[in-house]
C-alpha cells in the first residue's frame, strides 16, 4: 500500500482547513476540504478518501453525527476527530463510536505525524488482510455462485445432494449462466474434491483433436505423435471430467464416450491395451438436446447415460432480483483485482440493469460491470456508466417484420411469466383468450 | 507575440528583525551551495506586527507567507523570511518553518531552534545548523518537493528538535536528483523562457 493518503478535512473554519491542506500537501498526500458534514458526505459519495479529519463542533450536523454516518456508509474510511481543550468527553465518545484517533487543538506537528503513521500502519494491515481474504476466497470460490432468487436457491439445495452421489450430471443453461461454476461446486463438495477437476470445451475442438485430448495416444499413433501422451480421461484419475458444450460432440465420439462410461476403460489411440479409469462426468449444454435427438443429431442412449441428473440453470433475465447481489459481488471482486476504487452503484443504474435482457447472462453482466468500473469517473456507478447497454440486441433488429417482433415479444413475456398465460396477457395488455389465439396462430 | 516580463533572478533571504542577520547569511550560503542558485541577503525589516495573535502571543505563519508572496517576490524566484519570533499555524502549537508546496515564500523561526527541549539556550553553531536545515527543507517545498521517507534526508519531516538534529544536512539521492531539475525549471518558467 502506498503511504500517501487521500485525506478529507471537514471543518467549518476556513483557516483551519487551509493550514491542514498546506501541511498535508507538503507531506505529499492528496487533500480535499469540506466546510460542513453535509458537504463531506457529498464528496464521499463521489470520491474515495482514506482518512477524514473531522471537527467535532460544526454548525448543522455535528462531527459525531458525521462520524456515525461515515462508519455506516463508508466504513473503509478512517476518521480522526479534532476537538478543542475541554471537550475531552466528546473525544472519548468519538473513540467509542469508531474514530481511529483524536487530536486536541492546537497540537504539536509531531503529534499529527504520529497519528498519520499509525493510520497508515493500520490501513496497511487491513489492506493485507483484505488481499489475503480475497485470495483465499478466490481459492475457495468453487461454491461461490451468487443468487438469492428461488430458482438459484433450488440449485443450491440440489448441489450437495447431487455431489454426494456419483451419478452423471447434465447442466442445461444458456451461455454465461454459470454452468462451469455449478460443475465446480458439485466437484468441490463431492468425495472427489481432492482429485482434479478437468474442464473441456467440446465446441472449441475438432473431432480428431478432442479424441486425442480425451483418449491420449501412443508414440507414432499418427503423424506428429512423437511422444506417448495420456488423455484427459486418464489424467482426471479419480476427479471430475466436465464436458462443456456436449451437444457439439460428434456421433462417433458419443459412441466412444458411451463405451468408456459403461466399461470405465479407455484405450489410447494406437494402443490395444485398455486402461481402467475412474472419474465422475458432468456435462453441460446450451442446446436443446431433446430436439437434437429428434433430428438424429444426438444419440439417445448417450443422452440417457450423461443425463442421470439434470439441473436447469435459469438465464439472468429470469432471476433479475439477483442482479444487485451479483453487481455487489463483481464490484468487490474487481476491488481485489484492480486499483480502481469503485464500490457503489446508484439505484438508477440498478434499474437500468434490471431493464436490460442480458442475452449473455451473468458473464455479460460481469463484463458490463468491469467496463463501467474501468471508465467510471466517480466511486459510484451511475445510470450513465451503463449507457452502452441501451443498444440491446432486440433493439437492433430493425429489419424484422411486425410478425417477427410480435412473436419474439410474446415469447419473451411468456418466458418471463413462467408460461403463465393469464399473467403474460396482463403484461401484454390483451385478454387471455386473445393471447391463447395468438399462441396457437404463431405456433408457440 | 510573447510579452517580455521582468527577469527574476535567484533566491533572497529576508531577515525580519536585526538579530536574525547572521542566521540569514548562513542560510544564504547554504542555499547557494545546495540549490546552485544565486542567493542574497536583503536589508532587514521589523517583525510583522500584523501577524501577532494576541491570545496565543505567537505569529501567524500563514499570514506572513501571504504577505511576503504579495510584496517580496517581484524580483526574485523565491524568498525566505527569517524571524526570531515564535510561529504558529492554527492547528499546530508551533512550527519551525512554513512554506506552501510550489509557493513563493518560506519562513524560518529561530525562536525554538535556539533553545534545547528543556528551554535552555542551545550552542549558537547548533542553532544556525538547525536554521539552515529548516530553510533548505522549506525551500524544497517551494520547489515542489514533498516530505521524504528517508529519515536522514533534509526533506524528512521533523516535528521536534531531536528529529531535526538527527537529520543530516543533506538531501537524499532521490530528492537531490529532483531538486536541480525543479530549480532549473522554476527559474526558466519565472524568466519567461519556458
Amino acid at each position: 500500500m502506498d503511504s500517501k493518503l487521500r485525506i478529507l478535512i471537514v471543518d467549518d473554519e476556513r483557516i483551519v482547513r487551509e493550514s491542514f491542506k498546506h501541511w498535508f500537501a507538503n507531506a505529499g498526500h492528496a487533500v480535499g476540504a469540506a466546510a460542513s458534514a453535509d458537504e463531506a458526505l457529498v464528496r464521499l459519495a463521489s470520491e474515495v478518501y482514506d482518512l477524514l479529519f473531522v471537527d467535532i463542533k460544526m454548525p448543522g450536523k455535528s462531527g459525531l453525527e458525521l462520524l456515525e454516518q461515515v462508519r455506516q456508509e463508508f466504513p473503509e474510511a478512517s476518521v480522526v476527530i479534532i476537538t478543542a481543550y475541554g471537550s475531552i468527553e466528546s473525544a472519548v465518545q468519538a473513540m467509542k463510536m469508531g474514530a481511529s484517533d483524536y487530536l486536541l487543538k492546537p497540537f504539536k506537528p509531531e503529534q499529527l505525524n504520529l497519528v498519520l503513521e499509525k493510520i497508515i500502519q493500520q490501513r496497511r494491515l487491513s489492506e493485507q488482510y483484505r488481499y489475503l481474504k480475497g485470495t483465499l476466497e478466490q481459492i475457495t470460490r468453487f461454491d461461490d455462485i451468487i443468487g438469492r432468487s428461488a430458482p438459484m436457491q433450488k440449485i443450491f439445495s440440489l448441489i450437495p445432494e447431487v455431489a454426494a452421489s456419483d451419478a452423471s450430471v447434465l447442466l442445461i443453461g444458456e451461455t454465461g449462466t454459470g454452468k462451469e461454476l455449478v460443475a465446480k461446486a458439485i466437484h468441490a463438495k463431492s468425495r472427489r474434491a481432492h482429485y482434479p477437476f478437468v474442464p473441456i470445451n467440446c465446441g472449441a475442438m475438432s473431432e480428431s483433436l478432442l479424441e486425442s485430448e480425451l483418449f491420449g495416444h501412443q508414440k507414432g499413433a499418427f503423424t506428429g505423435a512423437q511422444q506417448a501422451r495420456k488423455g484427459f480421461l486418464e489424467v482426471v484419475a479419480g476427479g471430475t471430467l466436465f464436458l462443456d458444450e456436449v451437444g457439439e460432440v460428434s456421433s462417433k465420439m458419443q459412441v466412444d464416450l458411451l463405451r468408456v462410461l459403461q466399461d470405465k476403460k479407455v484405450m489410447r489411440l494406437g494402443s490395444r491395451q485398455a486402461v481402467t479409469v475412474d472419474f465422475r462426468l458432468i456435462s453441460a449444454t446450451s442446446r436443446d438436446l431433446a430436439h437434437q435427438i429428434a433430428e438424429g443429431a444426438f444419440r439417445e442412449d448417450f443422452f440417457y447415460r450423461i443425463n442421470v441428473i439434470q439441473i436447469d440453470i435459469p438465464p439472468l433475465r429470469r432471476r433479475k432480483e439477483d442482479i444487485p447481489l451479483l453487481v455487489a459481488h463483481f464490484l468487490e471482486k474487481l476491488g481485489h483485482e484492480t486499483t480502481r476504487k469503485v464500490d457503489r452503484i446508484s439505484s438508477g443504474a440498478l434499474e437500468a440493469l434490471a431493464a436490460y435482457d442480458w442475452p449473455g447472462n451473468v458473464r455479460e453482466l460481469e463484463n458490463a460491470v468491469e467496463r463501467a468500473v474501468v471508465l467510471a469517473k466517480s466511486r459510484t456507478l451511475g445510470q450513465a456508466d451503463f449507457a452502452f447497454l441501451q443498444a440491446s440486441p432486440a433493439g437492433r433488429a430493425a429489419d424484422a417484420t411486425l410478425k417477427e417482433v410480435e412473436e419474439a415479444h410474446i415469447r419473451k413475456v411468456l418466458a418471463d411469466s413462467d408460461g403463465n398465460v393469464t399473467r403474460a396477457a396482463r403484461v401484454l395488455g390483451i385478454n387471455r383468450v386473445t393471447l391463447h389465439k395468438k399462441i396457437h396462430r404463431l405456433g408457440l | 507575440m510573447r510579452l517580455k516580463t521582468a527577469r527574476k533572478v535567484g533566491i533572497r533571504v529576508l531577515p525580519m528583525g536585526e538579530q536574525t542577520r547572521l542566521a540569514a547569511k548562513v542560510i544564504a550560503a547554504h542555499v547557494e551551495g545546495f540549490m546552485r542558485l544565486e542567493c542574497r541577503v536583503l536589508d532587514p525589516m521589523p517583525p510583522p506586527d500584523f501577524a501577532l495573535d494576541p491570545q496565543r502571543l505567537q505569529y501567524d505563519a500563514g499570514r506572513i507567507v501571504e504577505h511576503l508572496e504579495a510584496h517580496c517576490c517581484d524580483e526574485c524566484v523565491k524568498v525566505v523570511g527569517v524571524l526570531g519570533v515564535d510561529l504558529f499555524v492554527p492547528v499546530f502549537s508551533h512550527v519551525f518553518g512554513e512554506a506552501r508546496l510550489g509557493g513563493g515564500a518560506a519562513l524560518v523561526s529561530l525562536y525554538r531552534l535556539e533553545r534545547t527541549e528543556e528551554g535552555r539556550r542551545s550552542a549558537p553553531e547548533l542553532a544556525l545548523e538547525r536554521a539552515a536545515k529548516v530553510a533548505l527543507h522549506e525551500l524544497g517545498h517551494l520547489f515542489s518537493l514533498t516530505h521524504c521517507s528517508d529519515p536522514g534526508c533534509l526533506m524528512h519531516f521533523s516535528g521536534d528538535l531531536a528529529g531535526l538534529d538527527a537529520t543530516r544536512l543533506l538531501f537524499c539521492r532521490y530528492c537531490r536528483d529532483f531538486l536541480p531539475a525543479f530549480a532549473a525549471r522554476g527559474q526558466a518558467v519565472e524568466a519567461g523562457l519556458v
